[in-house]
């Protein structure tokens, strides 16, 4: 393993020297390895679940590790696994069709869930210790044809409705619900604050959007991790022609080919600011290469970016905001790496009651997904809004203000709400 | 509706090649004849509504809603609560699972054929039937080698016609964006001049296998195909799905060839994997539409009419919504909801009921073997005696 093992931080190298990956199940071992292997291009919270993940693998006794992996270690020569079908250190798509294709992947499985089942409570507890208050602001589009009585249906009964006074000017909602000012004003967004704050830093703070309107607030501190559908047009198209082409030529001889090919293809400078970051640039190709529709259908690109950033980066702060899908067109839809509005003029419409019904299980999906990990659990505020809707949904901890509020509020006074629950 | 020029399309297709390939569809009536038992006049239609769908969407409480067309039939079938997918949660193993009565392990893109005999040549090496009398109408493109397995002693000598139509479509869409020609795709004229093209040129590689046999189509079938897909293309609703064309085929075979053995894939739903939950449910309500119409066929075909038993099924489920890594956008997770689905049986033989005893997907190849009066050796599925009575 030490011949090819990668470039990771001095205390897992000095982990991985003294054999520790040499000494877990085969897949376990390939499985991280893979995960490490571009340790550059890991968020700082991978980097710390690594290193207190094989820590905590060091401190156990021999006698605790074994007992722990013993079921997978059995498992593993009875699914043929060996040095020619796994070699060590090695993680590829055909080692992701051999567990797929094994008759025992679902024992396999198992067995890897019940690996975790007694790690991660360790671990759990360790992020648990060190936790701080946390918010999700998550935005619908003001063009939904639904009513608060009918937002955010999954999510009843885990949080509570607050009633807010709207604004003067409807179009000043999401300022003054981030800033606390009329856009004019230029005033730093929550996510700034945070950012900026002793919790900040570096891609802590995060905007995932459908459109513009989220990220053209505030100062536009670069501290502030943004990505957006919209932004991020000329890069999309730019992948789904190339993508096309690729196919059309019929060099790639299948999926597996295709991969290698696709990760190929980064995002220039030109093409967005993520370009400037090396691990924000490949978080733009992954989510827009593997992550289904995220090419072709901004909310699927808006929920799909989220869920991977809560997985991976753990950002104490973040705001999406969804838009309106457009209608599928005739015969462009057949084409899964195609620019419909390029290859059909008939214009765009919207699906004003589709995107209702898509959202109502993304929210959904959001927030289960910020609760899988302890850094969330009992110390984040959950704001779900409707751009210009009289009231929003707010499920947080009970010592969370808004959630005894008696009266409706201004929107402004929510954003004096959220910045006293961040402490900025 | 436009249903008399598609008839036509495949009526004068189907004849046309039926005549060159064997003596048509009076073959295939004498190979049934011919098969065994008092179940020699039995056909077999299966129906997976493939890509994959949870019962959270169709039989639980709350997805009634989108499947009212299945919900009013199984008032008249038989119901199994549970179908249970035990092998690999790709689209190719496991409809490739349900064909052979074994679960199937090969590659997911199909780039391997079915490891085992096939139902289709169980039935047509021992009935001796043509090979007009199994077919595949599918959509994914891997679904190309389903028609046969790799079995030497089987085969593709005993394999089904397998039509991928939507294929078809696709081609000729694609082409027509290459080309960047004013108007794009609105410009339905183009697309059937494309059309027209694959059929001239590439049809082998959009899964027409029945055509095989002979390199080229003769003009009058090009031109026929030609017509009816113009009749397709400009109907009243701009075929944005390719179910509504897979449907159109399957019943023009049954009108033209009345197969005793038919697969009919649908695939609208796994659009669920561009990750918008409105489009999912929409197709799963045009998929149960369809399958309801693919029922009054049977009813009002006198070639199928108190003969025929028809197997409704999921391919496979979806991931469920708790505790998975994108719910109804992927189906890998092996959770319940991916592997849990419902089986539901029609047919002039099958009494009304339903049972909580869970079957399985390789049991749709045992069962429809026996009603075929076929002999299916070393298959892990068994039959459901519910259905055997």
């Amino acid at each position: 393993m030490a011949a090819n093992t990668p470039k990771v931080s001095p205390a897992l190298q000095t982990l991985i020297d003294k054999g520790l990956l040499d000494r877990l199940p085969r897949s376990f071992a390939a499985f991280c390895f893979d995960q490490m292997k571009d340790w550059d291009l890991l968020f700082s919270a991978e980097h710390s679940y690594f290193e207190r993940l094989f820590g905590l693998l060091d401190r156990s006794s021999p006698q605790e590790v074994e007992r722990i992996f013993q079921p997978m270690r059995e498992l593993e020569p009875r699914m043929g696994m060996n040095d020619k079908t796994w070699p060590r250190g090695q993680f590829t798509l055909e080692q992701v069709d051999f567990l797929n294709r094994n008759p025992r992947y679902p024992e396999w499985r198992a067995a890897v869930s019940q690996v975790f089942a007694q790690l991660d409570p360790v671990l759990d507890a360790e992020i648990a210790r060190s936790g701080h208050a946390r918010l999700a602001i998550v935005i619908a589009p003001s063009q939904l044809p639904a009513d608060p009585s009918r937002m955010w249906t999954r999510l009843q009964g885990k949080g509570r409705r607050i009633t807010v006074e709207a604004p003067e000017r409807a179009e000043e909602f999401l300022a003054l619900l981030l800033t606390g000012q009329e856009q004019g004003r230029g005033a730093p967004t929550i996510g700034e604050l945070f950012a900026a704050g002793k919790k900040g830093g570096a891609h802590s703070s995060w905007v995932v959007e459908s459109g513009a309107g989220v990220s053209r607030l505030g100062g536009g501190s670069p501290l502030v991790v943004k990505y957006s559908y919209q932004g991020l047009d000329s890069y999309r198209k730019r992948l789904m022609k190339e993508v096309q082409s690729v196919v059309d030529a019929r060099e790639i001889a299948g999926p597996r080919q295709l991969s290698a090919r696709l990760k190929e293809m980064k995002i220039l400078a030109s093409e967005g600011e993520a370009a400037r970051d090396s691990i924000l640039a490949e978080f733009a190709r992954a989510i827009l290469l593997s992550g289904n529709g995220t090419l072709l259908i901004n909310n699927t690109f808006v929920e799909w970016a989220t869920v991977q950033a809560v997985r991976r980066a753990r950002p104490g702060l973040a705001v999406v905001s969804f838009g309106i899908r457009n209608k599928v067109k005739p015969f462009s839809s057949l084409l899964i790496y195609a620019d419909q509005d390029a290859t059909n003029p008939i214009p765009s419409q919207m699906d004003t009651l589709g995107t209702y019904v898509d959202l109502e299980i993304f929210y959904q999906y959001i927030w289960q997904e910020f609760e899988k990990y302890a850094e969330y659990r009992n110390n984040t505020v959950y704001l779900f809004v409707g751009d210009g809707m009289e009231e929003m949904l707010a499920i947080g901890p009970p010592d969370f203000p808004l959630l005894s509020a008696s009266r409706p509020m201004k929107v402004a006074a929510v954003f004096g709400h959220l910045k006293d629950w961040l402490g900025v | 509706m436009r249903g008399l020029t598609k008839r036509q399309f495949v009526e004068l297709a189907g004849l046309s090649i039926a005549n060159r390939i064997l003596p048509g569809r009076l073959a295939a009536q004498e190979a049934g004849r011919r098969a065994s038992g008092s179940r020699a006049s039995n056909k077999v239609i299966v129906v997976t509504f493939g890509g994959g769908v949870r019962y959270s969407e169709t039989f639980a409480p709350e997805g009634l809603q989108n499947i009212p067309r299945l919900v009013a039939l199984r008032e008249k079938g038989y119901f199994f609560k549970t179908c249970i997918n035990s092998g690999v949660l790709s689209h190719f193993n496991s409809t490739a699972s349900i064909l052979t009565g074994n679960w199937q392990r090969v590659d997911d893109f199909g780039f391997q054929p079915p490891a085992g005999p096939t139902l289709f040549e169980y039935y047509r090496k021992q009935s001796g039937a043509g090979p007009l009398d199994a077919w595949a109408v599918a959509t994914n493109k891997s679904f190309a080698s389903m028609g046969w397995s790799s079995d030497r002693a089987f085969g593709q000598p005993y394999g089904a016609n397998v039509v991928l139509p939507k294929q078809l479509l696709l081609e000729a869409v694609q082409e027509v964006v290459k080309r960047g020609t004013e108007g794009g795709v609105a410009n339905r004229e183009d697309v059937l001049r494309r059309l027209e093209g694959v059929l001239s040129e590439g049809y082998e590689g959009v899964g027409w296998t029945i055509f095989q046999a002979g390199r080229k189509l003769d003009k009058q079938v090009r031109e026929t195909l030609v017509r009816g897909l113009v009749e397709y293309i400009n109907g009243p609703e701009a075929p944005t799905s390719g179910d509504e064309l897979t449907f159109f085929i399957a019943r023009e075979v049954m009108r033209e060839f009345a197969p005793r053995l038919i697969l009919v894939n649908f695939w609208d739903m796994d659009v669920a994997h561009w990750g918008s939950y409105s489009l999912y449910l929409n197709a799963i309500t045009r998929t149960d539409r369809l399958t309801g119409m693919l029922w009054e066929e049977v009813q009002s075909n006198q070639h199928y009419k108190d003969k025929t038993t028809l197997l409704v099924l999921p391919e496979l489920g979806r991931d469920g919504d708790q505790n998975a890594a994108n719910g109804f956008l992927n189906h890998r997770s092996g959770d319940p909801s991916c592997r849990n689905t419902w089986l539901l049986a029609m047919g002039a033989a099958v009494s009304p009921g339903q049972t909580d005893r869970p079957v399985h997907h390789v049991d749709v190849a045992a069962t429809a073997a026996e009603l075929l009066g076929v002999q299916a050796g070393g298959l892990a599925g068994t039959p459901m005696r519910e259905l055997l009575l």
